[in-house]
């Protein structure tokens, strides 16, 4: 008799990806100073060809993925985004821009609608124009904003606001959710703000203090009481008041790619500031070896890479350790467990560092802006 | 409520039924014998329990599942041939999942925790009636001991789970208030296993029972099974409703429970649950721009799309959903679907309610 063998964790078993994040340019007219975008971004002349999406997408289709996030900076941006989303439509890919809804979007919004579109995810910086245009460092982008999501319901397109929250704008949440009813959105995303990218550059200019976060989650709660049916508000809450980390992108490896301008692909879009990985590149590799043997989703890919607390942890695979990307930029060690998670020893540094950034005057935003030389905040010493 | 089934075969025993004959028998059995009829089971999925009522039945319940893959490995320590382990050893899967976290038995334990209970009290056992240890006891015993024709004949009530969704675990469940989505969400994952098990079972003891007495054997087997369920339902009936004799040692009300409104990280919290906008029967659901029904090839199943979301179908969400085009009413639906399943369409339209205006609230479905 032979000895049985074990059945593989599911852990160690690679699933089928389920969406794809295309960030079709770093272009971008705003300039929001929390824009999840590396900060150095893609030039034009870098971006790939259309043919080239084509074929990313044809395989994402043939892999299992579902949802493709049209994205960037702007998406429509780009002079091929109708025929990236027809191909979407063809493929049977779900479709969702997620656009800053000024530019030239509104112009081509009905174009996308013709070839498919599935949903549109539109950002808003504020309620108030005046501080959502100094907020995304654009002038006259409230107006334009406005008028391209009354064209996406006109059209019968579900309309999805998605609201970055900070303490520029964390008064203005109930604001957001009369906004999202008014415009006819069946979604509102009140997302408070992440802190990689350029919003780890700019945290204390938009670290919320805690008493405000609790505000802020009480009011989306009887929102979505006396909204039921009408609208579907997502909350995301900033993980330096939280209690366990969130599974980043699903787990790394596990659900999500994020292909960039360049086709470098990543599995989440803050996995290049984690040094030593080995990204491949759409033009070297099928999407599926990237998927499945490319050394930077197998860096942390399962369990198998985690230290203690997470090695023994029941939530192990709920969350997967949290997010490596913030572990790298405050603990020094990507491979620590998330400090966002109430049972990593830096924990309550973690927090005590939210709350004294909090309370001070914030400082001016650094907006995100191609070519600027700010100095990388990773190269300095972990602050925890 | 209860689909028609032939009437019994009178001289069953005494001369050999033919396979048609043999299952008609066995089915009668159910429609006579079931759980499902037990007045316990009536007030559960009527949703007259009261909390506690639903505490001591989950409970006790739990010992049942966590002894179902005991049951099993006895069973399938038995099974001379490779073919029929495979089978077999299927249950023990589904039941104990592949990993932590997973499976049947962890999903009552969420259910258990989701009405308030500790997890190490549940797990303990200790709360439970002395009458559910010793019937479910005896149903191990039994499946060890006894014919292996008995054995798997005993496990047939899976024939008679219910298959509309008001009759599911789940489906009841959503009669309580304090019964929380995610707990649901979590528990109506996998319920398209047991007709997949009864199929393989009956097969088997269609083709093994060539004698009368085996045959009478079978029958025997699937009525003790049918009272080791029965039983269970009597003993919380007489200790939780009444008489209310809780026996020494029994869980009582305000044992073993999680400490309520432990103060938690404010997060995402379940909000309350609130009647979802009702549909009626003359309504015409549709999907609206944004929202696509789709058969995934990977993974062979079919999902529903919509915005930043992606939801996983159970097989009668995608019956209802295949046949909602924008033209048919709820009760048209319901009668396609009953001259399929060969079902009363008032029962499933009173079914499919819920399920249109549960899909409705979450902004994926439209009249």
């Amino acid at each position: 008799m032979n000895a049985p063998t074990p059945a593989p964790s599911p852990a160690d078993v690679i699933p089928a990806p389920v969406g794809l994040l295309a960030e079709l340019t770093h272009r971008c007219p705003l300039r929001c100073p929390y824009c999840s975008n590396p900060l150095e971004l893609d030039r034009r002349s870098a971006e790939l060809d259309t043919q080239t999406w084509l074929r990313v997408l044809t395989e994402a289709a043939g892999l299992g993925v579902l949802h493709v996030h049209l994205s960037g900076g702007e998406p429509t941006a780009r002079n091929d985004i109708v025929e990236i989303t027809a191909k979407c439509a063809e493929l049977g890919l779900y479709s969702n821009l997620i656009t800053s809804g000024v530019g030239g979007a509104l112009a081509k919004l009905d174009a996308l609608y013709d070839a498919g579109l599935d949903h549109v995810q539109l950002s808003v910086q504020g309620v108030d124009a005046q501080s959502a245009e100094k907020i995304g460092g654009l002038k006259n982008a409230q107006p334009q904003k406005m008028q391209f999501a009354a064209r996406v319901t006109e059209l019968g397109l579900p309309l999805t606001l998605n609201s970055v929250i900070h303490r520029g704008n964390i008064h203005e949440v109930p604001g957001f959710i009369d906004l999202a009813v008014k415009l006819g959105a069946k979604r509102l995303e009140v997302a408070h703000t992440q802190y990689y990218g350029w919003a780890y550059v700019n945290r204390a200019a938009l670290m919320p203090d805690k008493a405000q976060v609790d505000e802020s989650i009480r009011i989306v709660e009887a929102a979505r009481e006396r909204l039921k049916g009408q609208l579907v508000i997502d909350l995301v809450v900033p993980d330096y008041y939280a209690k366990y980390p969130k599974a980043c992108a699903g787990g790394w490896g596990r659900k999500l790619m994020n292909v960039t301008p360049q086709g470098k692909v990543l599995p989440c879009h803050a996995a290049e500031t984690i040094p030593g990985l080995e990204f491949w590149y759409v033009g070297d590799h099928s999407l599926g070896d990237i998927w499945t043997k490319s050394p930077a989703f197998a860096a942390y890919r399962g369990t198998s890479w985690m230290k203690e607390p997470c090695r023994s942890c029941d939530r192990r695979e709920k969350d997967w350790g949290g997010c490596r990307c913030q572990a790298l930029a405050l603990t020094g060690d990507a491979a620590n467990t998330d400090p966002a998670c109430s049972l990593s020893p830096l924990h309550a540094k973690m927090r005590d560092l939210a709350k004294e950034e909090a309370a001070e005057n914030p400082p001016d935003y650094i907006y995100r802006s191609i070519g600027t030389n700010v100095q990388n905040p990773l190269s300095e010493k972990a602050p925890l | 409520m209860t689909a028609q089934f032939p009437p019994p075969v009178p001289e069953a025993g005494q001369r050999l039924l033919s396979h048609e004959e043999l299952e008609a028998a066995l089915r009668d059995i159910g429609a006579r014998r079931y759980h499902n009829l037990h007045p316990f089971h009536r007030l559960l999925h009527d949703g007259k329990l009261s909390k506690d009522q639903v505490r001591a039945w989950a409970l006790n319940r739990y010992y049942y599942q966590a002894m179902i893959p005991v049951k099993d490995a006895a069973l399938l320590a038995r099974l001379p041939d490779a073919q029929l382990r495979r089978i077999w050893r299927q249950r023990i899967v589904d039941h104990d999942g592949d990993h932590e976290g997973d499976g049947g038995i962890e999903r009552w334990l969420k259910l258990a925790e989701g009405v308030g209970f500790a997890r190490d009290y549940v797990l303990s056992t200790q709360g439970i009636l002395s009458a559910t240890r010793f019937s479910v006891d005896a149903y191990v015993h039994f499946v060890s001991e006894r014919s292996l024709l008995e054995a798997i004949a005993s496990s047939l009530t899976e024939m008679f789970s219910p298959t509309i969704i008001s009759e599911r675990v789940a489906g009841m469940l959503k009669n309580y208030d304090f019964i929380t989505k995610e707990t649901l969400a979590y528990f109506d994952k996998r319920l398209t296993q047991a007709p997949r098990d009864a199929d393989f079972a009956l097969d088997y003891v269609k083709r093994h029972a060539t004698t009368p007495e085996m045959q009478r054997a079978a029958m025997d087997a699937l009525t003790f099974k049918c009272n080791v369920l029965w039983t269970q339902l009597d003993a919380l009936y007489f200790a939780y409703v009444s008489p209310g004799m809780v026996p020494p040692d029994a869980w009582q009300p305000g044992e073993g429970l999680v400490t309520e409104n432990a103060p938690a990280e404010p997060g995402p919290a379940a909000t309350p649950t609130a009647q979802p906008a009702a549909f009626s029967g003359s309504d015409v659901p549709r999907l609206p721009r944004g929202v696509r029904l789709r058969f995934d090839e990977v993974r062979n199943k079919h999902v529903l799309l919509a915005p930043e979301r992606t939801f996983d179908l159970d097989d009668n969400a995608v019956a209802v959903l295949k046949l909602v085009d924008g033209q048919n009413t709820v009760s048209q639906i319901a009668h396609t679907l009953g001259q399929t399943y060969d079902a009363d369409p008032a029962v499933i339209e009173a079914d499919i309610l819920p399920m249109l205006a549960g899909l409705a609230q979450k902004r994926v479905l439209e009249r």
